[in-house]
C-alpha cells in the first residue's frame, strides 16, 4: 500500500468529475428534484382528512373513558377531521363511497381483528393510511391510561417505531431514514459500478495493474475518490429533508454520517464487484433494480415487514439496507444512542468487510 | 542478461490455446518485432509479460524475474487501444500515472511537460482526452506508457488506426528510444513495419515459427517477401 498512489487514484477520480460539470449537475440536481417531489406528495399543507370513529360491538368494547379520552385525541391531531359514525358498518360504507377517507374502530371489528386500535383505509393510498394510523397511534397513546375492556390492553398495535414521550414523526421524518439510505445506496452504486467499469472497457484498469500498485491501492483509492461525492448527495438529502421539509433527527447527527459511511464503504465495493459481471453501461444499470429493489420490498422502508412469510423476513435480514434504515429510524426518530444501534452498526460493518473482500477477489481474478 | 525470455510458454482460455509451448528471447537493447496474424497469440503473450495473465505452463522470466509487481516499476506497457481517462486532460493523464509510479506531485507534472513536448503535443496538455483525434489518443497512450522512464517497452500494437505519416513518426521515436537504450517488444501484423525492427519474431497459433534479421527471413523465400516468408514456415510447421 502506498500514500501517494492512494491520493492519486483518488484524486483521479474527483478530477474527472470536475471535467464533467453535466453528471455533477445531476447529481446535485436529481435528489433535489425527487426530494421536492416527495415533500410535495407527503407535506402537510392539503385539506384534512376525514375520518370515522366507531366503537366495536358491546362484547370487547372499551370503556367510554377510554372512548372519550381517545376521541379528545384524535381531535388534537392534525390533519384530519374526526367524525362519529353510528357503526362500524356505515363507516366501512362510507369508506367505500369515498366520503370518508378512513374509519377508527375501538376494540375488537366485526371482521375479527384482534388489535385494540384498528385502521379501515380504502385501497393502498400511503398519503391517507400513513397519517390516519399516525393519528390513532398517537390517540391510543393518549388514551392508554384509561381502563380498556376487562384486563386492559393498553398496547397498540399500530404502532410501528419507537419515539419520544409526546412526539410523533411527521410523515417526512418517518420516511426520511428509508429515503436517504436509498439515495445514498442507489447513487454510490450508480458511479462506482460505471466508473469501475470504464475503468476495465478502456483498458486503463490493465495499465494499472501492470504498474506497482496494488489491489488494496485501487479499492481504497475508489473509496476515498467516492466518499466525498457519496457525502455531498447524502447531505443534500438530509439537509433537504431536515431544512425545507422539517423532518427531524432527535438522535446525533455523527451516528447518522457514521451510519452512512459505513453503507458506502459496502457499496461503493458491491459496485466495484458487481461491474465485472456487466459487459456495458446498460448492464450495470439493470443491476440496481435487482440489487436495490428487493431491499426495499423486505427492508420494511416504507411498509412493513413484520408480517412477511418468515423466510423472506430472514432474508431481508441478510441486506444492508435494513439495518442502515433500522439504525437511521432509531437515531433520527427514536433518538438512539451508540450502543443501541450496535447490532445493526456491525452488521453493516459486516456487509462492508464482505464486500471488501469480493471486490479483493475480483481484482485478483482480473490479473490472471 | 535477455531482458525477457520465455520457454514453452502456455496459456489455455478454457479450451482455446492461445499460446502452445512459445519461445522467445530478446537481448537488452535490443527492438524486437514480433509479427503475425491476429489470434497467433500476441496480445496474449505481451499481456503475460505485462504481469497480467498467469501462464498455464512454461516459463517467464522479464528482465530476470517472473512477471509482476515485482519488476513493474521497470516495464511500460501500451495496449493496443488507447487506455486513457476521457474525463482527464492530457497532463492529468500522464501525471496520474506518473504519480501510480511513485513520482512526486510536482515531479508527475514536470514529466508530463517533458513526454508532451517530446511527440509535439504540448498544445494540447490542457485538452480533455475525450477531445484528442485517434492518433493523438495514441501518441498520449504511449506517453503513458513512458511516464517512468521504463528499461522495457510492451507495445502491443501501436500503430493500428493511425495514419502513414504519425506512423512514421512513431517509430522514428521507437528508434530513438531503443538507441537510447530502452528495449522495446512490439507487436504488428502489418508486414511493412518489420523491417524497421532490428530482428522479427513470425509467431503463429501460439507458436515462434522463426526469428532473425527481416533480411535473413526474407531470404527463406524465393520471392523475397516476408508475407510469402510468414506462409512457407507456417505450413511446414508441424501441426
Amino acid at each position: 500500500m502506498s500514500g501517494g498512489r492512494i491520493r492519486a487514484l483518488a484524486g483521479r477520480i474527483v478530477r474527472g468529475l470536475r471535467h464533467d460539470p453535466r453528471s455533477v449537475g445531476l447529481m446535485i440536481v436529481v435528489p433535489l428534484i425527487v426530494m421536492a417531489l416527495i415533500g410535495y406528495l407527503v407535506g402537510t399543507d392539503r385539506e384534512p382528512l376525514r375520518v370515522g370513529v366507531s366503537a366495536a360491538a358491546a362484547s370487547d368494547a372499551p370503556s367510554a373513558a377510554y372512548r372519550t379520552a381517545f376521541v379528545t385525541a384524535l381531535r388534537a391531531q392534525p390533519g384530519i377531521r374526526v367524525v362519529t359514525v353510528a357503526s362500524e358498518a356505515g363507516g366501512r360504507a362510507e369508506v367505500i363511497d369515498g366520503s370518508l377517507s378512513g374509519l377508527i374502530v375501538i376494540g375488537g371489528t366485526a371482521a375479527g381483528g384482534g388489535a385494540p386500535v384498528n385502521v379501515v383505509v380504502a385501497g393502498e393510498d400511503v398519503r391517507v393510511e400513513e397519517p390516519v394510523t399516525r393519528a390513532a397511534a398517537a390517540a391510543a397513546a393518549a388514551a392508554s391510561g384509561h381502563p380498556f375492556p376487562a384486563d386492559a390492553m393498553p398496547g397498540v398495535n399500530v404502532t410501528r417505531i419507537a419515539i419520544p414521550t409526546g412526539r410523533h414523526p411527521s410523515t417526512i421524518t418517518y420516511a426520511a431514514p428509508a429515503l436517504i439510505t436509498v439515495f445514498a445506496f442507489l447513487f454510490v452504486f450508480m458511479l462506482t459500478s460505471v466508473a469501475f467499469l470504464r475503468e476495465r472497457s478502456s483498458g486503463t484498469l490493465d495499465r494499472l495493474l501492470a504498474s506497482p500498485v496494488t489491489k488494496a491501492d485501487v479499492l481504497i483509492g475508489y473509496l476515498l475518490g467516492f466518499v466525498g461525492f457519496a457525502t455531498v448527495q447524502t447531505m443534500i438529502v438530509l439537509g433537504y429533508a431536515t431544512l425545507v421539509l422539517h423532518a427531524e433527527i432527535a438522535g446525533s447527527f455523527w451516528l447518522v454520517l457514521l451510519i452512512l459511511a459505513l453503507l458506502v464503504v459496502g457499496v461503493v465495493n458491491l459496485g466495484i464487484t458487481l461491474s465485472f459481471y456487466a459487459r456495458n453501461e446498460l448492464q450495470v444499470i439493470q443491476f440496481i433494480p435487482l440489487v436495490l429493489m428487493p431491499q426495499i420490498f423486505l427492508g420494511g422502508l416504507f411498509w412493513p415487514v413484520a408480517t412477511l412469510w418468515p423466510p423472506l423476513r430472514w432474508l431481508g435480514e441478510l441486506f444492508p439496507v435494513t439495518h442502515a434504515v433500522t439504525a437511521l429510524r432509531d437515531v433520527m426518530i427514536g433518538g438512539k444512542g451508540l450502543w443501541d444501534i450496535a447490532s445493526q452498526l456491525g452488521a453493516l460493518a459486516a456487509f462492508a468487510l464482505v464486500m471488501v473482500l469480493a471486490g479483493v477477489a475480483v481484482l485478483r481474478r482480473q490479473r490472471a | 542478461m535477455d531482458a525477457i525470455q520465455v520457454r514453452g510458454l502456455e496459456r489455455t482460455f478454457g479450451s482455446v490455446r492461445a499460446l502452445d509451448g512459445l519461445d522467445l528471447d530478446v537481448a537488452e537493447g535490443e527492438l524486437l518485432g514480433l509479427i503475425g496474424p491476429n489470434g497467433a497469440g500476441k496480445t496474449t503473450l505481451i499481456r503475460t509479460l505485462a504481469g497480467l495473465l498467469a501462464p498455464s505452463g512454461g516459463t517467464v522470466r522479464v528482465l530476470g524475474k517472473a512477471p509482476g509487481r515485482a519488476v513493474a516499476s521497470e516495464v511500460g506497457y501500451m495496449t493496443q487501444a488507447a487506455a486513457l481517462y476521457d474525463d482527464l486532460t492530457v497532463e492529468e493523464n500522464l501525471s496520474f500515472f506518473g504519480r501510480i509510479y511513485g513520482l512526486s506531485p510536482r515531479d508527475a507534472r514536470a514529466r508530463a511537460a517533458v513526454l508532451a513536448d517530446l511527440v509535439e503535443l504540448k498544445d494540447k496538455l490542457h485538452t480533455p482526452a475525450r477531445d484528442l483525434s485517434g492518433g493523438m489518443r495514441q501518441l498520449v497512450n504511449l506517453t503513458c506508457a513512458m511516464v517512468h522512464d521504463p528499461a522495457l517497452l510492451l507495445l502491443d500494437e501501436p500503430t493500428v488506426g493511425i495514419d502513414p505519416l504519425l506512423r512514421r513518426a512513431l517509430w522514428a521515436y521507437f528508434a530513438s528510444l531503443n538507441a537510447a537504450g530502452t528495449t522495446i517488444l512490439i507487436t504488428t501484423h502489418v508486414m511493412d513495419e518489420a523491417d524497421r525492427c532490428a530482428r522479427i519474431a513470425l509467431i503463429a497459433d501460439g507458436r515462434t515459427l522463426a526469428t532473425g534479421t527481416p533480411q535473413a527471413l526474407r531470404a527463406t523465400t524465393a520471392s523475397g517477401s516476408l508475407e510469402d516468408a510468414f506462409l512457407h514456415l507456417r505450413d511446414r510447421a508441424p501441426a
